[in-house]
């Protein structure tokens, strides 16, 4: 049974191939389309099985290539596999003014089945494995445009991930020394044994790998790929690095700490403290130079770095409610943060338009793209009942507990001034898309709705994030049965 | 008459209905703007009769599997009143939008839309029976009535609902702030059960009140509590007629209604809570007296005696913290100055929307003397002017006897008048005192408007020619209202002691001990004091002061409004949109470039290299560099040298290992 976790992982990886030849743009489109698709499908279906493994490789006794379908690995590849499926769609109609088609949709294509490995990986080896894959195979999609400015923020992007992911491995050596395996196993795989009288190593280690892992995710102070290079992707390639990609680092971060080093042995911990701190500091740093950002695409950047650590608040709160929180966060963030780029990327498609300043009346061109947008801004703020509002309750009512004292307190009242924030940074732009003001020249108007290609995915999403607010229980069912399982 | 019990499915379809009808409005006016009209003053029209129909029934209603924590609503006195009050305001004003629009302005198909939908929240504030579900509908409620606020799309509207927005969103999250901590320290946000929670839980005073007073921040900015009011002049002034009429006369009502719901459980008979209500109570209500007074724009007034009024109900709520047990008085006077503060804020800003209608202005000086020769429009406002003033016979008088009565009952439960009897001495008279500020603005506002005539002569016979000012509809929508005043004033007994005898368990109150002689000397007594003040303020001020002759000799109305009290101007806006992120973005951008600098600096020290040195060309062709340019930058940096210097130390290395093993 085990082996058919290596359909979605190889399928895109080879049906990805072809596509870099594939010059006809029809059958190009009705190709990559049927591959996602048929992938999503694959990897709902695989969810359903129960939780089985298979090992590709065995290097030693200890080291081996494993994937293992596990409660985590179901919700992340759900995740990936049905937003990669959506952005594509939108994606053939939007590169087509980037030009070198085939080498976009290929690369994207391929990078589904590196991700869908990456959520599936079941051991730490494995996981670190895609993990470096999965940097590589995405920086042809932020260098596509290939000017200076590309390249420069490309090489950066993979700079900075080589650099986190190497503190990872240099922790991945550490604490194979003091474990009992390298397997992911709910409750963490360290044995007390060895590490009595190393507490404080392990701990060293562990936060190392932490600002590692953390630099995918935008975490201080490995955040600064983010904001030069998910601007300068092309507007789908952002997306899903904004919405996709950064969850690759949330992932791992979740691996490592609740299913290698364990909850039980950092709660309380320094540790734990200087991380929330962290945190808590992207979140308001994020928000704040989002605040003060004209770019549209940067900002929407800034702001990815801020929502993301809202979920690494989530996780290292080591809570049932941070775990809850965090997890929907990764969801309505993913969703949210692809529409609101989705919809920026049409309005550069459409009318070149690329800064805050220069979107007033708007609304009243492409009504469909920036209701979505106002919908995910609302989402993003935080207010009901839209799905974002719904996260930042757990979150918060998660670290106002005793057991954080005033930390708590300060981390829920800066998630709420980042909210301030958010509104402050989106709304404005909502304010002038939809009230151009009385000297507003109509007669100019145009409609600029892009074709259904764009809007409908941008649509679909949009009721995702409106929808998953209202009726949230499924998803709050399965992330309960998840965190049952590792807390 | 109880017709359904325990899932009172009408509660649902009370909120959710006017959703649907927003958007099914919405459609119908692509196609046709009569059509949508129509529609729409039928959907109001349904929605006030099934409100009217939920009084017939009682019970809750649960949907639990909405937004995770499920939607509690509940059918109770003050509830169903609230709910009638609401689709009744309105139901008036979408039939007055009709004629107030007519003009052929832009967007209404969307200001329709948004009307119906903060209707739709507003119902869910009214109804619900927890803090989630309000809090809920309370953030739907403010962005929905934002679009209301900014129709005109004026640079007016644009600045006001700027600060309409920003209170709503500091305001919503600092709410949002003190339900997480009710939340975590309660264990629940029932309305029901958080009495004995507060009671009970072993969260410490201090909490709990920290999380009461960033809950009052919300909802009394909505309310336009003193000192989060600032957004209140501007907004009213710049929003449609109707829209202002709902804004004062329900939304801030919505405010209102969350501070109850803290003041009358978590807070109940707590006098720290109280005072602290009462005294914010009492500096909003003598601030908007007087800028009610200074201001001469008749919209302003209105705006600036909506914020007094509001503090005439906050000093109700502070009563009753204040006087514990025996609160009853408090109870029935907040209740039932809400009611007539919304039902008269109906008639005289949409007599305020007739008057715009016609002459596009609110400007005292301007639309002087149009009321003149028109009987019925001045009947309509003197109703609502009377009953604002507090005169017996009109429903206000009712209202603020009961809080006048209030306060003396409290200074009567002290023996002798030393210490806090005499401080509540003081608050008594000032309260007498912000009564008669009301009576001297409306007294301004009706001579103004209807008895002055017009110093431009012209003018003035344009507006007395003027018979056709309002259509029947308008004219429909303001009379009943109007007549409703007096009703209830006259007969109190039967009216208004049951509207007040059903609302009371709501804020856990009881029965008076005697019934009020509301029509006794000493209770006019309060009454006539007021009065009296207003016509002594009204002759010592506006007479003497405010009105003063103009260079052509004309005499008009002077704006009195003293600038530099703008806070929201000098205070406010600066904090937030300057001071805050000047600091946050700097502290941002040095943490954010920690380690950016550290790769540049390393870079730079890594690969410097002497520049060339480009000396501008003269003329085209002669550009020249100093030095010739080289080929390869990295003979020249310091990773070259460093390159050689670790050469360098191998083969030294390769040197010594060699030279140790060969000595061994």
């Amino acid at each position: 049974m085990g082996v058919l976790l290596l359909i979605p992982i190889l399928f895109p990886l080879l049906a990805g191939i072809p596509v870099f030849r594939l010059r006809d743009r029809k059958i190009r489109r009705v190709y990559v389309s049927v591959v996602v698709v048929v992938n999503a499908l694959l990897v709902y279906g695989l969810a359903f099985l129960p939780d089985v493994g298979v090992s590709v490789w065995t290097i030693t006794e200890n080291l081996s290539i494993t994937f293992y379908m596990d409660g985590m690995a179901r919700f992340f590849s759900c995740l990936i596999a049905s937003v990669w499926a959506l952005v594509a769609f939108y994606a053939f109609e939007y590169i087509q003014h980037e030009g070198a088609e085939e080498r976009f949709c290929g690369f994207y294509t391929m990078t589904l089945g590196i991700l869908i490995g990456l959520s599936y990986s079941g051991n730490l080896m494995t996981l670190y494995m895609l993990y470096e894959m999965m940097t590589l195979i995405t920086v042809p999609l932020v260098i596509h445009s290939r000017t200076r400015e590309a390249i420069m923020a490309g090489l950066k992007y993979l700079g900075y991930s080589t650099f986190g992911a190497g503190m990872g491995l240099f922790g991945f050596f550490f604490l194979s020394r003091y474990s009992t395996g390298i397997t992911f196993t709910p409750g963490g795989v360290l044995d007390m044994g060895l590490v009595a009288g190393h507490e404080n190593t392990i701990l060293v280690v562990y936060f190392l790998m932490m600002l590692g892992f953390g630099c995918k995710a935008g975490m201080l102070p490995l955040h600064a790929w983010l904001p030069t290079a998910h601007p300068v992707a092309p507007a789908p390639a952002s997306a899903v690095l904004s919405g996709i990609i950064t969850k690759g680092g949330v992932l791992a971060i979740i691996r490592v700490s609740y299913y290698i080093v364990g909850p039980d042995f950092l709660r309380g911990t320094w540790v734990q403290y200087t991380l929330l701190i962290l945190a808590i500091a992207t979140v308001f740093m994020g928000s704040m130079l989002a605040y003060k950002e004209k770019l549209l695409k940067k900002r929407m950047a800034y702001s990815t770095v801020s929502q993301v650590s809202y979920v690494l608040f989530g996780l290292f709160l080591f809570t049932p409610e941070g775990l809850m929180g965090a997890l929907l966060q990764v969801v309505f963030h993913a969703v949210a943060k692809n529409i609101l780029f989705l919809s920026v990327g049409s309005i550069i498609f459409m009318t070149h338009k690329t800064y805050a300043h220069e979107l007033r009346g708007i609304g009243k061109q492409m009504p469909i793209v920036m209701w979505c947008f106002t919908l995910s801004s609302l989402s993003l703020v935080g207010i009901p009942p839209t799905s974002g509002f719904f996260s930042k309750w757990f979150l918060a009512t998660g670290a106002i507990t005793p057991e954080f004292g005033a930390l708590g307190y300060v981390g829920a009242a800066v998630l709420l001034v980042s909210a301030l924030l958010t509104a402050g940074y989106l709304l404005p732009l909502v304010r002038d898309a939809f009230f151009p003001g009385e000297g507003f020249d109509y007669s100019k108007l145009e409609k600029k709705e892009p074709r259904p290609w764009m809007t409908v995915p941008l649509i679909i999403m949009t009721v995702f994030v409106v929808g998953l607010g209202m009726f949230p229980n499924g998803l709050t069912a399965a992330i309960d049965s998840i965190s049952s399982a590792i807390l | 008459m109880v017709l359904l019990e325990s899932t009172n499915v009408l509660l649902l379809i009370l909120v959710f209905f006017p959703f649907v009808s927003g958007f099914a409005g919405y459609l119908i006016g692509r196609k046709s703007k009569t059509a949508r009209d129509y529609f729409a003053i039928a959907a109001t029209a349904a929605e006030f009769f099934m409100a009217v129909g939920l009084c017939f029934t009682s019970g809750e209603f649960f949907w639990n599997w909405f937004a995770g924590f499920g939607l509690h609503f509940e059918a109770d006195g003050f509830r169903m009143v609230m709910a009638v009050l609401c689709s009744f305001l309105w139901f008036m004003t979408t039939v007055q939008s009709r004629e107030y629009f007519s003009t052929g302005a832009r967007n209404r198909n969307r200001y329709y839309m948004f009307m119906q939908w903060t209707l739709a929240a507003t119902m869910g504030v009214f109804l619900s029976s927890n803090l989630y579900t309000t809090f809920i509908f309370f953030e739907i409620m403010s962005f929905a009535s934002y679009v209301m606020v900014i129709q005109e799309e004026n640079p007016k509207a644009i600045y006001a609902s700027n600060g309409y927005l920003g209170y709503a969103v500091f305001g919503g999250l600092a709410t949002l702030m003190g339900i997480f901590m009710l939340q975590v320290n309660l264990g629940t946000l029932e309305m029901d059960q958080l009495l004995d929670a507060a009671a009970n839980s072993g969260a410490s005073y201090a909490t709990l009140f920290v999380a009461g007073l960033l809950i009052l921040v919300g909802f009394g900015s909505k309310a336009s509590m003193y000192p989060l009011h600032t957004w209140l002049p501007e907004t009213y002034l710049a929003a449609p007629a109707p829209a202002t009429a709902l804004l004062s006369g329900m939304l801030s009502k919505g405010g209102i209604f969350g501070v109850l719901v803290i003041s009358a459980n978590v807070f109940l008979h707590d006098y720290n809570w109280g005072m602290v209500v009462l005294i914010l109570g009492i500096l909003g209500m003598l601030t908007g007296g007087m800028l009610g007074v200074l201001s001469n724009n008749l919209k302003r007034t209105l705006a600036y005696s909506s914020m007094s009024q509001i503090g005439f109900i906050l000093v109700g709520v502070g009563m009753q913290g204040v006087l514990g047990e025996h609160n009853a008085l408090a109870v029935h006077g907040t209740v039932l100055h809400i009611v007539n503060h919304s039902l008269v804020k109906l008639v005289l800003f949409m007599c305020a929307g007739v008057i715009f209608m016609n002459l596009g202005n609110f400007d005292l000086n301007k639309i002087r003397g149009f009321g003149r020769k028109k009987p019925l429009f001045a009947v309509i406002f003197a109703m609502g002017a009377l009953t604002v003033m507090g005169v017996p016979a009109w429903s206000g008088y009712v209202s603020k006897t009961l809080l006048h009565e209030s306060i003396v009952e409290y200074i009567a439960m002290f023996p002798t008048l030393t210490g806090e009897a005499v401080l509540f001495k003081i608050i008594e008279a000032l309260f007498t005192f912000a009564g008669g500020l009301t009576c001297a603005y409306m007294i301004k506002l009706f001579i103004a408007v209807f008895v002055e005539k017009n110093t431009d002569p012209t003018l003035q016979a344009k507006y007395d020619a003027k018979k056709k000012y309002m259509n029947w509809m308008t004219a429909a929508c303001l009379i009943i209202p109007a007549a409703v005043l007096p009703v209830l004033g006259i007969i109190p007994g039967f009216t208004m002691d049951e509207i007040a005898g059903v609302s009371q368990s709501f804020l856990h109150g009881h029965d008076p001990a005697h019934a009020v002689a509301y029509f006794s000397w000493t209770n006019l007594k309060g009454a006539v004091a007021s009065i009296s003040i207003g016509i002594i303020l009204y002759f010592l001020i506006v007479r003497m002061c405010l009105i003063q002759k103009n260079a052509e000799g004309r005499s008009v109305y002077l704006n009195a409004w003293p600038k530099w009290l703008n806070i929201e101007e000098k205070v406010y806006r600066p904090a937030l949109l300057q001071v805050f992120p000047f600091i946050g973005a700097f502290a941002a951008r040095t943490v954010a470039s920690v380690v950016d600098v550290t790769i540049a600096g390393a870079q730079r020290v890594l690969f410097y290299d002497r520049k060339e040195r480009f000396s501008p060309p003269l003329d085209p062709d002669f550009a020249t560099y100093s030095q010739p340019k080289k080929r390869r930058m990295i003979p020249n940096s310091i990773a070259f040298s460093l390159l050689l210097f670790g050469l360098g130390i191998i083969s030294a290395l390769i040197f010594i290992i060699v030279w140790a093993i060969t000595r061994m």
